[in-house]
């Protein structure tokens, strides 16, 4: 799979929150490549993921999923395109409260409409992959919030996505943590061979990454 | 049933009061629905029992009519000329009485002319014989220790009559019924205590005429050259005293049930789906499309409102085994079976008025990291 933006424009908010924050915007990024997203804070990293990630319409302007272009989509195009082809990690509140770490991850393949008992194996070697063999049944309130983080991204790849769109993976754990994370994405990223986007301040995350963008807030 | 399960197992506290809430909910309409029933029956299934489908009144009385009304034999003689019409007088008056063993009874006392339709059949013991006073009564009687071959003293009058035959658990007004021939039934009305008065001297009226009708007879025109007011039974049921009364009380008390129960279930899941939002959101962001969001909460809604109806279910009927023969309570399978699924579907309804939310929580909501 490959993302193409081209001359994406993005406006958040309505009336006296109206903010401009891309303005012809244009990128391209390849399968089996981390691209880190870097800039200031309030300069569109999320919301560029968001773009990319079909959970927000630009106002202009085309983002391309390998031949789809997504802002021709209907919503329910794009609800589906998020279940199947993308996956996404977000800063925080990734988990579902009532669910233990290898359901979090059951639960993708039950958004996706299939069914979750045969996946049981595969989620658990999921897991074990990013290094959570012992944390099977723990729920989130019992995981760290590394841990929590290694979960997430396990979601994240579960059902192969073609395209991984990570933010601020590693804000909310030590040195240590964030390493192993920052590898995972590149291993897992390799591994799956999708195009990945990671939205960071971390230098570590920064240095592993493929390319990097800086974006700048608008002036 | 994955996240719709797991979702009440870690919610199993708010899920299982929900459920309490809505079980004591299906058991107060099932016990008010059981005395709806029990007592209707101790009203009016004596007048249920009775094989006709119109009773004529005389068309003085309003209401009460089995108190009020009373037509001659003329009357009663015009109505069994009337074509399409089989017609029997019917007297009906509440007394006491006493039996030889000192066993003090109310019964509804109801003449009839024995081998006319409105004469009871006999479950124990002989009929209605019109050659001689008898009287049969009420298995409701019966079970309160009266037999046949005891003689009942009509209390007021002194009237002895032997007990020949008992016939099904009627009532009527609460008293159990007690058929008698309509001679008999006339010294009752009419007599006057102390003055012995023969038969013969007594007013020949009855309260009513009970009418079966074929359809198509003209009752209209019939009660208009006789004089009488027919009722078709759902109508005659109130002319017994405290019918219309209890059920007005019984309905209303159930209506109420039935809208409290879907606004409770209903501001359950509404609490439930904001408490929810910020995982409605994240599951919106993955790919969940609005109808899986939906299907699964209806799912939670459907397993904790039948579970709490069915144990409800059990709770009404517990309760009336515990009350006992001694109350008018009645719930059979039926009722139960319709009540509860009423309670079921109107406590679904009240998630559907929720049901909207579940599908609005934004997942761009989730790009705000730490909320
Ligand atoms: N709902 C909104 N309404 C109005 N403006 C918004 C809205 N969401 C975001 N913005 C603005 O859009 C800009 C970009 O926000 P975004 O979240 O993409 O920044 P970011 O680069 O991810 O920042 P951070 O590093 O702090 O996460 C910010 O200036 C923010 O104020
Ligand atoms: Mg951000």
């Amino acid at each position: 799979m490959t993302l193409s933006l081209s001359d994406v424009t993005v406006t958040r908010g309505h009336g006296r929150t109206r903010t401009p924050v891309f303005h012809e915007f244009t990128a391209r990024f390849e399968p089996g490549r981390v691209t880190a997203l870097v800039g200031p804070s309030g300069s569109g990293k999320s919301t560029l993921l968001a773009v990319a990630g079909a959970l927000l319409l630009p106002d202009s302007g085309a983002v391309v999923l390998d031949d789809t272009d997504i802002t021709g989509l209907r919503e329910a195009e794009r609800t589906r395109l998020r279940r199947e082809r993308i996956g996404y990690m977000f800063q925080s509140g990734n988990l579902l409260g009532a669910l233990t770490a290898t359901e979090q991850l059951l639960a993708a393949s039950y958004v996706a409409g299939g069914g979750t008992r045969r996946h049981r194996a595969r989620a658990v070697a999921a897991l074990e992959e990013v290094g959570l063999a012992d944390r099977l049944k723990h729920r989130p309130d019992q995981l760290s919030g590394g841990e929590r983080q290694r979960v997430a991204l396990a979601r994240a790849l579960f059902l192969g996505p073609g395209l991984l769109l990570v933010d601020e993976p590693t804000a909310a754990v030590d040195r240590t943590q964030a390493d192993a994370i920052a590898k995972l994405i590149i291993d897992r990223t390799r591994a799956h061979d999708c195009v990945t986007l990671v939205a960071t301040h971390d230098p570590a995350v920064i240095a592993t990454a493929d390319t990097r963008i800086d974006l700048n807030p608008e002036p | 049933m994955f996240l719709a399960l797991r979702e009440i197992r870690a919610a199993r506290g708010r899920f299982l009061l929900m459920g309490l809430v809505v079980m004591l909910v299906a058991a107060l309409v099932g016990i008010v629905s059981g005395f709806t029933t029990g007592l209707g029956n101790d009203t009016v299934s004596a007048l249920r029992a009775l094989p006709a489908t119109h009773v004529a009144f005389a068309t003085g009385a309003k209401s009460d009519q089995f108190n009020r009304s009373l037509v001659d034999e003329a009357t009663v003689a015009g109505w069994r000329q009337r074509p399409g019409v089989e017609a029997a007088p019917l007297g009906v008056t509440i007394t006491r009485g006493t039996t030889g063993r000192g066993l003090e009874i109310d019964m509804a006392a109801f003449g009839v002319e024995p081998g006319t339709f409105p004469a009871p059949a006999v479950r124990r013991g002989t009929g209605l014989d019109a050659a001689r006073p008898g009287l049969v009564i009420s298995g409701k009687l019966a079970d309160d220790g009266v037999r046949v071959g005891d003689t009942v003293t009509v209390d007021r009058l002194g009237l002895r009559l032997p007990v020949t035959g008992v016939t099904g658990d009627v009532s009527y007004g609460h008293v159990p019924a007690a058929y008698l021939p309509l001679d008999t039934w006339r010294e009752i009305r009419f007599g006057v205590p102390g003055a012995r008065t023969t038969p013969e001297r007594l007013p020949r009226d009855a309260s009513g005429v009970a009418l079966r009708a074929r359809s198509g007879a003209d009752l209209a025109a019939a009660d208009h050259a006789l004089g009488t007011l027919t009722l078709p039974m759902s109508k005659v049921l109130e002319a017994a005293p405290g019918y219309k009364g209890e059920r007005v009380t019984m309905t209303s008390i159930q209506v109420f049930l039935y809208l409290i129960a879907p606004l409770l279930v209903g501001a359950f899941f509404a609490v439930w789906t904001v408490q929810r939002a910020p995982e409605l959101a994240l599951l919106r962001a993955i790919g969940a499309s609005r109808r899986r969001l939906l299907s699964y909460t209806v799912l939670q809604a459907a397993l904790v409102v039948v579970a709490g109806t069915v144990a409800g279910g059990a709770l009404a009927l517990g309760t009336g085994l515990l009350l006992g023969a001694a109350v008018p309570f009645s719930l059979p399978a039926g009722t139960l079976t319709a009540t509860l699924a009423a309670v079921a579907l109107v406590g679904l309804a009240g998630t559907c008025l929720t049901l909207r939310r579940v599908t609005t929580p934004d997942p761009l909501t989730m790009l705000g990291a730490a909320r």
